[in-house]
């Protein structure tokens, strides 16, 4: 292991860092699992405060755009009594001309504890954890194509939960992967557990050029892809890929890739559908699945707030055990 | 005054010193010992006398960007490599384009007393794409060739009368093939940059710009040299149009011999080059292009940069790697991982970077010629750390490393100069 995958743990193996689920070993998943587990109540809420983290200061540092993750790590952050700030960055030192490295050293000596990163450079998490603060713990909410974990930890809660054991389950994602920090990590995470069957589909111009390499096996026609699988992953399309000419429109899209309750006959009986968030009725899939009984995508949202809890807590331990 | 070396191994391909003990430099030039009657004796120490390394690429950094270099420091660092000639590139702030900036160049270069500097200018003003630059006068204040850098033309038509132009007064042009549609991107498109999430080029940039300048050089006739090749494709095609008989050369960057995509994988931001290396499989055909000739020169692309331009995110730094003082002993290295026999990388940087700049008295350690040649130990070894760093760019990958070789004299026109 090297780059981000080694950077995130201790010699012995603890949770540092999270920065990447590539080489995230199956024992610490299923630690963090668990973990969240432990932060649903009986009734599969996440509870309501616990003072795990009283007198620690969590940091938002979003680079880039986003309402959903932040507000997932707000909360959180605010169950487990952490204090939480949340800076946008665009629009306080960056506009002032403050390099990256001085803003976070500015935060370092205010003494924070724990830095949830967001940006859209592939590799920005590690670049701070690595050069900039290495003695403060950094989740990474989303940099770049590169990677999303704590929403590949959620997906594979949520599949854990629904279905058991991804060793013994077919995953097919479906869409614009190549484009997907959330398909990579969720990619990555998958194999950590496990999961023999994974499955990309999507046309030429969405797919990336390394799927084989990790064993994913691709398709470009819907329909060999969803055989018997138990679990669909949606991803979601951005409107961005027609004006790059990757894509005709997005009723073609539809029209070849959306999840329907036709295609869903496919599937294995139970399979469920997920999607990370916000979904296009209509793009990737129809109002009938959207709100049919197979889809888990609101419980992958009460899950993530379980998930980024659990992420808290763990790597902030090690940080108190490898200060003390 | 004059020198006698004895007692040493004169390393100088295609030169009848090949071979020899001892020679004796008088006046700036390579004599014959016997002639010379007197004079300082050096003991070689059973080390090489090798030829001073003609480097075609090298990002000097004045006039305007001193924040990242000086033609004294990296000219310094530059004779530290083994190096007794550069060829500097014209992207500077504002770039080479007037026979003024180019008279500037030498004046500092001359003033610093370290290496060589042969200038080159820009094809078009400002560098801007648009306007042909007085090439005329720009060869008349001391140009080798003319050259474009990393700034594109306007458009095609525009590029064709450049190169016409250049053509018609006997101009050698040096182009970067890019094509435009399929610039940018801070990774190869392989699994290692697809796996970081980095946005990534394809080597088709590189190959879809040098079959459309092919295409103009062959139209136009002008004598071109395209430089940091990075694929197999692109060898592949040069070597096609050599054998066609079209009038080029080209180049490869040390960094691209040495390394290949897997250097990224630690984000390591010294290795966001203009050009990102590529594949492995690309890597050995670089070489065998070195090897078999197809690729005439091997260059340096030392770019040093401030510390703050590679503290960031790895996309967000900026593109180059400081590698000038390293440059004699990475070829020994090549040579004692079997990968590139020295006397080859040695040809790459002597002769056939002379015949490139067309300067037949350097390059061959022979009677006559200027006197550029180091005295290097291939069994010694070089360390580079902090605190004996020398050129103002730290961002490179040399620091912390332990090099086959150690240089112990370098001698330019007969004058004894001292890097490191």
């Amino acid at each position: 292991m090297h780059g981000p995958a080694a950077l995130q743990l201790t010699t012995d193996g603890r949770l540092r860092h999270l920065l990447t689920t590539e080489g995230l070993p199956k024992s610490l998943i299923i630690e963090l699992l668990d973990t969240a587990e432990t932060f649903l109540s009986s009734q599969g809420q996440p509870v309501k405060k616990v003072p795990l983290l009283r007198g620690k200061t969590v940091v938002n540092l979003f680079f880039e755009n986003s309402t959903r993750t932040r507000t997932t790590f707000d909360i959180a952050a605010h169950r487990l009594s952490a204090d939480v700030v949340t800076l946008d960055i665009r629009t306080s030192s960056a506009s002032k001309g403050e390099t990256l490295f001085d803003t976070l050293k500015n935060l370092e000596a205010m003494q924070a504890d724990l830095f949830v990163v967001r940006h859209s450079a592939g590799g920005a998490p590690f670049f701070i954890a690595d050069r900039v603060t290495p003695n403060i713990a950094v989740i990474n909410a989303g940099d770049g194509t590169h990677a999303h974990p704590t929403q590949a930890l959620l997906d594979l809660m949520t599949i854990r939960k629904n279905k058991g054991d991804p060793a013994q389950l077919s995953v097919a994602i479906i869409g614009d992967l190549k484009h997907s920090r959330v398909a990579r990590s969720l990619i990555h995470g998958l194999r950590g557990m496990g999961c023999p069957d994974i499955r990309a589909i999507g046309p030429g111009t969405l797919l990336p050029g390394d799927l084989e390499h990790l064993a994913v096996r691709t398709f470009h026609r819907i329909d060999d892809g969803l055989k018997d699988v138990d679990v669909v992953v949606l991803l979601r399309l951005q409107k961005e890929r027609m004006t790059a000419a990757l894509l005709p429109s997005e009723r073609e899209f539809f029209n070849l890739y959306g999840m329907t309750e036709s295609r869903l006959q496919l599937t294995k009986d139970n399979a469920i559908v997920m999607h990370p968030g916000p979904i296009n009725r209509g793009v990737e899939i129809a109002n009938e699945v959207a709100d049919g009984q197979q889809a888990v995508i609101l419980d992958q949202v009460t899950n993530g707030i379980a998930i980024r809890m659990a992420v808290m807590a763990m790597t902030l331990s090690t940080q108190q055990d490898e200060q003390s | 005054m004059s020198v006698i070396i004895r007692n040493m191994t004169i390393v100088s391909p295609g030169s009848p010193m090949h071979g020899k003990t001892d020679i004796g430099i008088s006046r700036g030039v390579f004599v014959d010992p016997q002639t010379l009657s007197g004079g300082k004796e050096i003991d070689g120490h059973s080390s090489w006398l090798v030829p001073g390394l003609i480097d075609c690429r090298v990002n000097l950094r004045e006039p305007g960007l001193e924040h990242k270099g000086t033609i004294a420091s990296e000219t310094r660092a530059a004779v530290a490599g083994g190096v007794t000639t550069v060829v500097a590139t014209p992207v500077t702030d504002p770039v080479v384009d007037s026979p003024a900036d180019v008279r500037l160049v030498l004046e500092r270069a001359t003033a610093s007393g370290y290496c060589r500097v042969l200038p080159t200018a820009m094809l078009t003003q400002g560098g801007e794409g648009s306007q042909l630059s007085e090439m005329a006068a720009l060869m008349d204040a001391g140009c080798v060739a003319l050259a474009q850098g990393n700034r594109p033309f306007r458009t095609k038509k525009i590029k064709f009368n450049a190169l016409k132009y250049a053509q018609s007064l006997g101009i050698r042009v040096i182009l970067d093939p890019e094509s435009r549609d399929f610039a940018g991107g801070c990774a190869h498109t392989g699994r290692i940059g697809m796996g970081l999430g980095l946005s990534l080029n394809s080597p088709l940039s590189e190959t879809l710009g040098l079959g459309a300048d092919l295409d103009l050089v062959e139209a136009t006739g002008v004598a071109a040299h395209f430089s940091r090749i990075t694929s197999k494709n692109s060898v592949e095609r040069i070597r096609r149009a050599k054998a066609e008989g079209l009038n080029i050369t080209c180049d490869v960057t040390l960094p691209h011999l040495i390394h290949s995509e897997s250097a990224i994988a630690n984000l390591d931001p010294n290795f966001h080059l203009e050009r990102p290396l590529r594949t492995e499989e690309d890597r050995l055909a670089l070489i065998s292009g070195i090897a078999d000739g197809t690729v005439d020169l091997i260059v340096s692309d030392h770019a040093p940069h401030e510390t703050g331009a590679k503290l960031a995110p790895f996309p967000e730094t900026e593109q180059g790697m400081s590698i000038a003082e390293g440059i004699i002993q990475l070829l020994i290295q090549l040579d004692t991982k079997n990968e590139l026999p020295f006397e080859i990388s040695l040809t790459a940087m002597t002769t056939r970077a002379a015949r490139f700049i067309n300067q037949d008295k350097l390059g061959v350690i022979d009677y006559g010629n200027n006197a550029d040649c180091v005295l290097i130990n291939p069994n010694q070894t070089t360390e580079f750390n902090e605190s004996n760093w020398l050129s103002a760019g730290r961002n490179s990958p040399l620091i912390g490393a332990l090099l086959p070789s150690q240089i112990f004299g370098t001698w330019i026109s007969g004058k004894h100069i001292t890097g490191r």
